[in-house]
């Protein structure tokens, strides 16, 4: 009786039924040990009977001990079940975690491609502003020279014939240095317009933007990158504005440059071409590069797939263009053969979609 | 002002801003007579007629990159001093390049005059010396030959 109590308080739910009967076989195996003793005591007076109950009580006590065993097992299986579903349940965690860590990774990525495209986009610059800055600062330094010539000479009394000849002289040297440096500062100021549409702030802001104008600044930041012996050319067709989130289309522009300049090994060709088509606008940027095989050309926009090397930050541009094409509601084919070259389309709705606001 | 030693200095670059302020500058403050070029082709067809001292070249330009340029201004004037121009996104290339083919010296854009100065009259002045001890050269192989000459009339005179 204690046994089956300890066994009972131990159950669960599932058991219950076995138990009530076991406690049924056991009532009644004293029952019949009951009227056994009775017997006996009786001498033997009902030994039919009493054989009847025993058998009965003997039967009822396999069936209990049956119950009880089928009632361990089903315990046992059921405690390998909550095992079973905490151990997925850790699993679980443990994946959700890796994907939330390979989320962030894959931010982190696509964070460095953009600092590469940056990079890109600041050497350029730096490029840029060489040539108008190195002129203005030599022309500081030219005029500031021939000013203190210019008073040296001025701080005689009389001012003799070879002093004049010297003035004449240091008048004529100075000649072409206010419109060189007009040219310069012009030229700095454009350059500083044509960062604007990069460097918005807020890269959601949209606009209708003239694509030409995007593809130019584009070009001119990228140009000074351009190996020896490549040309660069461009046929523009007639575009209506285009509305945008103007600093994610400048950066598949400069994106698909780059791409361009690097199939490049040695002298070859760009070639950017526009067109519009109904709601659309096609831009097109074709390379004389070295193409991509055929067995790559379904990868290129996966996210670290890169020809050039596991530098980080690289393989991850078309990633990106990708993104901000779907984003634009557009689309980017690839057409390429080996040894030929490479092109890339991108096809973009004259208007944004409204669900276009939610990227960035 | 130091204008001792004068020369003829030729500036190419594809930027005519730069060209420019290097010509004014270096007219304010030497003597040099300075020829300016936007294009290598052009810079190349003005050596028929004259004979610079020093070639200063931009790097970056269009139509031909500055060590090749200044590659075949050596093989047209040997003794030429040659100076590269280079922007600063273009200075390990540039430095790689010199190194390969043994310029005399390089100037970074955006450069500083007084450096432009010291370097084209020092580059002047090696021009000269060159010249100078080529001139020299020439005297005392003219004065050896004179004497082989010299000595064999006299083996001939007296044997």
């Amino acid at each position: 009786m204690q046994e089956t109590g300890t066994v009972a308080s131990g159950m669960a739910g599932p058991g219950g039924g076995a138990i009530a009967r076991g406690g049924g076989a056991i009532l009644l195996l004293v029952g019949g040990i009951g009227l056994l003793a009775r017997g006996i005591e009786a001498g033997f007076a009902l030994p039919a009977g009493a054989v009847a109950a025993g058998v009965g009580a003997v039967w009822l006590a396999l069936e209990w001990g049956l119950a009880l065993r089928r009632a361990r097992s089903e315990a046992s299986a059921s405690e390998r079940l909550r095992t079973e579903r905490s151990r997925l349940r850790s699993e679980k965690d443990g994946l959700e975690q890796a994907y939330r860590e390979l989320r962030s990774q894959q931010a982190d990525l696509v964070n460095s491609a953009r600092l590469a495209t940056l990079g890109s986009l600041v050497a350029g610059i730096a490029h840029e502003l060489d040539t108008p800055l190195g002129s203005l600062r030599s022309n500081h330094d030219t005029l500031r020279r021939a000013m203190s010539k210019l008073q040296v000479i001025l701080e005689d009394e009389r001012v003799d014939e070879s002093e004049l000849d010297e003035v004449r002289r240091i008048v004529r040297a100075l000649d072409g240095v206010m419109d060189t440096n007009d040219l310069a500062m012009d030229r700095m100021i454009g350059l500083v317009g044509s960062l604007r549409t990069f460097g918005r702030p807020d890269s959601s802001e949209r606009d209708r933007v003239d694509l030409h104008e995007a593809l130019d600044d584009t070009v001119r930041l990228l140009e000074h990158r351009l190996g020896e012996g490549v040309r660069l050319e461009t046929s523009y067709g007639r575009l209506p504005r285009v509305e945008c989130h103007p600093a994610e289309v400048n950066q598949v522009f400069m994106n698909l440059l780059l791409n361009a300049s690097q199939a490049l090994e040695g002298p070859g060709e760009i070639e950017i071409r526009t067109a519009a088509r109904d709601d659309t606008v096609e831009i097109e940027v074709r390379d004389t590069g070295k193409g991509i095989p055929e067995e790559h050309l379904d990868r290129i926009f996966e996210p670290g797939f890169s020809t050039r090397g596991s530098r980080m930050g690289m393989g991850l541009g078309l990633l990106i263009t990708h993104q901000i094409v779907d984003r634009h509601g557009g689309q980017i084919e690839v057409e390429s053969e080996v040894g030929e070259g490479t092109s890339f389309t991108v096809s973009l709705p004259v208007s944004l979609p409204a669900s276009a606001d939610e990227g960035g | 002002m130091t204008r001792d030693a004068t020369g003829t200095v030729l500036v190419v670059d594809d930027e005519e801003m730069v060209v420019t302020s290097i010509e004014s500058f270096l007219q304010l403050e030497t003597s040099h007579r300075v020829l300016c070029y936007t294009s290598t082709g052009a810079a190349l067809r003005s050596l028929e007629e004259t004979r610079p001292d020093v070639v200063v070249a931009d790097f970056m330009m269009p139509d031909m990159d500055g060590i090749t340029f200044l590659k075949e201004i050596r093989e047209a004037r040997p003794r030429t001093t040659r100076v590269l121009l280079t922007g600063y996104a273009d200075k390990g290339n540039a430095i790689r390049a010199i190194n390969e083919v043994g310029l005399y010296q390089y100037l970074e854009k955006p450069w500083d005059n007084e450096h432009l100065k010291l370097v084209i009259q020092n580059a002047v002045e090696r021009a000269r010396l060159l010249r100078d001890l080529e001139g020299r050269m020439e005297a005392l192989e003219e004065a050896n030959s004179e004497l082989s000459d010299l000595r064999r009339r006299l083996i001939e005179t007296f044997l």
